[in-house]
């Protein structure tokens, strides 16, 4: 068992280390843009006649610098900094005066997990098994027909592909919603009439995604299932008789599988970042929206936050990637 | 050096029975060439149209006119000329793609080059470099620097997109040249007494030009790609009127709810863009990596 | 007298191209009997691979059977379908395929690999079982049942081929057709598989087709020897009789190639191997050999009888 623990330990070391220097930078980005926002806000809200609001900010603007340490060095302000990441406060928005931004962050969240978990485990799943399909019936009719199909699909990107869902079935057919998680008349709760409006105003932002990822999973995933098909053991499964069945199973989805995740590891980072257009597109009230929201407000600590939620994500998502292989790859456990 | 001629000919004569035999390329060469000569044209036929105006300025004409000759996608609500915007923004979005994508293939070229060839230390650091740069999302950091940056003209932006988007080809150009490394017929032409340059442009280039190309495909395609979404969400160069910005604001114009086609022409330009440049990309790659035709079998 | 378990009859097996059809096998007749060890020996190319793809129906296109019959155990192989194909595979007729380092899938293990086949075969078997039947053939072949636990990479080269082998035998069949399993191997390994091949005859009663253009290989093991080339059988005998007296001058050439410790020069045959799209006419050899006479140059041999189960095509020989 030893070199997987030597792989492990190299993998999470690498993990903290990239963390560090990340939080690190996102700081240092931080504190070297210009201008002084909180100032600028508190201008914008007396420029408003909001003079109590304006009263109230300027307290707790004081307070803000205290717990962040803004009147002091860089350095402290950067021990501050991490000490209080570490408790999860971020500082108060701007964009929800005054509550903290966490808060705000953690209220969105659910919603991105939902509509990317989902969509994304949907189009690599089915992308996957539909061409190792395709890839299995070569040249066949549907084959070419499907193929090329999702080979056009795949270079559409996929705030393209909601637009043109979206002038499809809202605008033409009239039957999908185009702005928001849910409908504007329900209040949240678990119940049908909710759930069905979140599945309704979630379906296009949904199918946007699956289908261009989708196509560009179908067309990796049976472009190695050909190449698979022409490995040595594959022709030695078949001379085998082995049932077609399990050829498809333990031979090719098998070694598929492989490339597959690791793909899915790069694909993550780029699909977290389009969260925040596709978000926008929708009005979809996740931690995309939020961070476009954010930025057109300077609002510092949100901003800060989604990206550093998002990194983190990322980073940790590939880190329990690469702990998976050796599990799935033999040939990793000991040259890993 | 008097074996110049002779080899600009053989590559000339080479590239074109590339072109001749694979359909994807000529295809993607085809559309692209299209659009670029579209751009091309654009400043002369807008000021056929609108005299000494810009297509994107404000008042050309009323709000929402429907199309009309003088118009033929009609204006917007501040009366510009949708039609002239999108052959303006045609031009203006492959003048960014093109300019980010030399960019970026010229950082990934040489860090890939140094990178593969000193080996040890300086690549193990580099490879790291740009691994995480691969792992992490830097879109959102792209926005964020984007949204800050004090002035934002064509050149600011197209450094800064190429900036985000040299990792992918470096990865690629650094593998070719540890590959080239092991190959022999370096060590002959060094053996047989070649100079330096000449190994450089006679052997090495050739084995690098295709990815190259494919490098800088894809560098375009990924500044065009990011720009274009940097756009939706309402940020960049205010007074670039790319292709992404005449999206945005078809989208969120209530144009959707008007004139549905309009969005569709604007999405249509874009997917030809990406289309082409991916089909030159696959044919390419189907070119130098022969076991792929027999793979896609398209 | 043993009887025959296999006859391939006029067997023709061609390549669809754009310039026409590669002839790879042109009309072959071989007769294999029960128990012995039938080799097929020639130069790369001369379609013995195409052979044995053909004899286990596994022919893909562009390749397609063109003519003849494939008789095992009085059934014609190419009357079956694909379902009654499917269970003749493995059960009745197995396979050592060429480049036997790749043959196994990298991601399961040995276990898996050699039991997956008896599963598909006899329907479903408690794992216990399963394992006894791999552990017998592993050890038939000279491997420890540690290596069902492991995976192929782990194994060296020789190893893999051997439990390839194993594998081959699992379900007891009657035949095993082996295309060139020594090929990539030292001499060390090639000796111990050779001995593993012998022993399927010798204590399991096992028939094998030894394909391989290893002539020393086909002179220590096997009991009938054929020599293809261009696509066709040029000659048939007993491996001693045919090492003593070659009678096709393309024997001939082929054993003074192989290289002994007391000889000073090697001389191989001159010329190369024609071409599949367009065999020379008359004699397919003659444009090498150096006894050519004018009818060879025209006239096509056939493969004649000409002694007791001595089959040769040649003009010279035959008269």
């Amino acid at each position: 068992m030893h070199p997987l623990i030597s792989y492990a330990a190299k993998r999470i070391l690498t993990y903290l280390l990239t963390l560090f220097i990340v939080v690190t930078i996102t700081f240092l980005l931080f504190r070297l843009i210009p201008g002084d926002p909180i100032s600028s806000f508190v201008g914008q809200l007396q420029a408003q006649g909001r003079y109590a609001e304006a009263e109230k900010a300027q307290q707790i603007i004081e307070e803000y610098k205290r717990m962040f340490g803004l009147d002091k060095d860089l350095f402290s302000q950067y021990i501050l900094f991490l000490k209080e990441l570490l408790r999860g406060n971020l500082g108060p928005s701007l964009i929800g005066f005054p509550r903290p931004a966490q808060d705000l962050i953690m209220e969105r969240l659910p919603w991105t997990i939902g509509l990317l978990g989902i969509s994304a485990v949907i189009a690599w799943a089915l992308g996957l098994v539909l061409g190792c399909m395709l890839g299995w019936k070569r040249d066949s009719a549907y084959d070419k027909a499907f193929t090329t199909a999702s080979l056009v699909l795949s270079q559409i990107p996929y705030y393209l592909m909601a637009v043109i869902l979206v002038l499809i079935f809202t605008y033409y057919l009239k039957v999908l919603p185009s702005g928001g998680a849910y409908s504007p008349k329900l209040t949240p709760g678990l119940y049908w009439e909710f759930i069905k409006s979140v599945i309704e105003y979630g379906t296009l932002p949904a199918l946007s995604l699956i289908v261009a990822s989708g196509a560009s999973w179908l067309v990796s995933s049976r472009f190695l299932t050909v190449t698979i098909l022409a490995e040595d053991y594959l022709h030695f499964a078949e001379a085998k008789g082995l049932k077609t069945s399990r050829i498809i199973k333990r031979y090719i989805l098998r070694n598929a599988l492989l490339p597959q995740i690791t793909g899915l590891s790069i694909n993550l980072s780029f699909m977290l970042g389009g969260q925040i257009v596709l978000e926008t597109i929708f009005s979809y009230p996740g931690i995309g929206y939020l961070f476009a929201t954010a930025i057109g407000l300077l609002d510092y600590n949100v901003i800060n936050g989604v990206l550093l939620l998002i990194i983190f994500t990322a980073l940790t998502a590939n880190f329990i990637l690469d702990l998976l292989y050796p599990l799935i790859d033999p040939r990793v456990r000991y040259h890993g | 050096m008097d074996k110049l001629p002779g080899r600009i000919a053989g590559t000339f004569k080479y590239f074109s029975k590339l072109l001749a035999g694979n359909k994807k390329l000529k295809v993607g060469v085809a559309i692209f060439t299209t659009i670029i000569v579209l751009a091309i044209i654009e400043p002369y036929v807008n000021r056929l149209r609108l005299g000494n105006r810009s297509p994107d300025e404000i008042g050309l004409g009323g709000s929402y006119e429907p199309p009309s000759p003088r118009f033929p996608l009609g204006t917007c609500p501040w009366g510009r000329d949708i039609f002239g915007m999108l052959l303006l923004g045609t031009r203006l979005t492959l003048v960014i793609g093109l300019l980010s994508g030399i960019v970026a293939t010229a950082i990934a070229v040489l860090l890939g080059f140094i990178s593969a060839y000193k080996g040890g230390l300086i690549d193990h650091a580099l490879r790291s470099f740009i691994d995480a740069f691969l792992v992490i999302p830097t879109w959102p950091i792209f926005v964020i620097i984007a949204a800050y940056v004090k002035i934002l003209g064509l050149i600011e932006i197209s450094l800064l997109l190429a900036l985000f988007s040299w990792g992918g080809a470096a990865r690629i150009i650094r593998a070719q040249v540890l590959s080239l490394k092991e190959r022999e017929f370096i060590n002959l032409a060094i053996v047989s007494g070649m100079r330096d340059l000449e190994i450089i442009f006679f052997e090495i280039l050739p084995n690098f030009a295709p990815y190259i190309i494919i490098s800088l495909t894809n560098a375009i395609m990924g500044a065009i790609f990011a720009e274009t979404g940097l756009r939706l969400i309402g940020l960049g160069p205010p007074l670039l009127p790319t292709l992404g910005y005449l999206l945005n604001l078809t989208l969120s114009g209530g144009f959707l709810t008007i004139r549905p086609y309009v969005v569709a022409f604007v999405s249509a330009m874009l997917i030809l863009i990406f289309l082409s440049l991916n089909l030159i990309n696959i044919g390419l790659e189907e070119e130098f990596n022969p076991r792929l035709k027999k793979v896609t079998g398209l | 007298m043993s009887e025959e378990i296999l006859r391939v009859e006029n067997l023709k097996i061609y390549y669809k191209s754009m310039w026409g059809d590669y002839r790879v096998v042109d009309d072959v007749c071989l007769s294999v009997y029960k128990g012995e060890i039938f080799g097929v020996a020639g130069e790369s190319g001369c379609g013995k691979s195409t052979l044995v793809e053909g004899i286990l129906r596994l022919v893909k296109p562009p390749g397609y059977i063109a003519g003849g019959r494939i008789i095992f155990e009085g059934k014609d192989l190419l009357g079956l379908s694909e379902e009654e194909l499917r269970r003749i595979r493995w059960r009745k007729i197995s396979y050592v395929p060429q480049g036997a380092m790749n043959a196994l899938n990298p991601v399961l293990r040995i276990e898996e690999q050699m039991i997956d086949a008896i599963i598909d075969h006899l329907g479903y078997l408690p794992k216990e079982k399963g394992r006894e039947f791999a552990a017998a053939a592993l050890e038939a072949v000279g491997l420890p049942h540690e290596v069902l636990k492991m995976y192929p990479h782990e194994l060296s080269g020789g190893m893999r081929q051997r439990v390839i082998i194993a594998t081959a035998i699992a379900l007891s069949p009657s035949l095993v057709v082996a295309d060139e399993p020594i090929t990539a191997l030292d001499v060390v390994t090639t000796r111990t598989v050779l001995e593993t091949l012998a022993m399927l005859r010798d204590k399991y009663g096992i028939t094998v087709v030894f394909v391989s253009h290893d002539m020393a290989a086909h002179a220590e093991l096997v009991d009938k020897l054929a020599i293809m080339y261009a696509g066709k059988i040029v000659e048939v005998g007993n491996v001693n009789s045919v090492f003593y007296d070659p009678l096709h001058p393309y024997t001939r050439g082929l054993i003074e190639a192989i290289p002994k410790l007391d000889k000073k020069t090697i001389k191989p045959i001159p010329g190369l191997a024609p071409s599949p799209l367009e065999w020379p006419p008359g004699c397919r050899f003659h444009p090498r050999c150096l006894f050519a006479i004018e009818r060879c140059k025209k006239e096509l041999p056939e493969l004649k009888e000409v002694g007791s189960g001595r089959l040769v095509a040649c003009h010279l020989v035959q008269g």
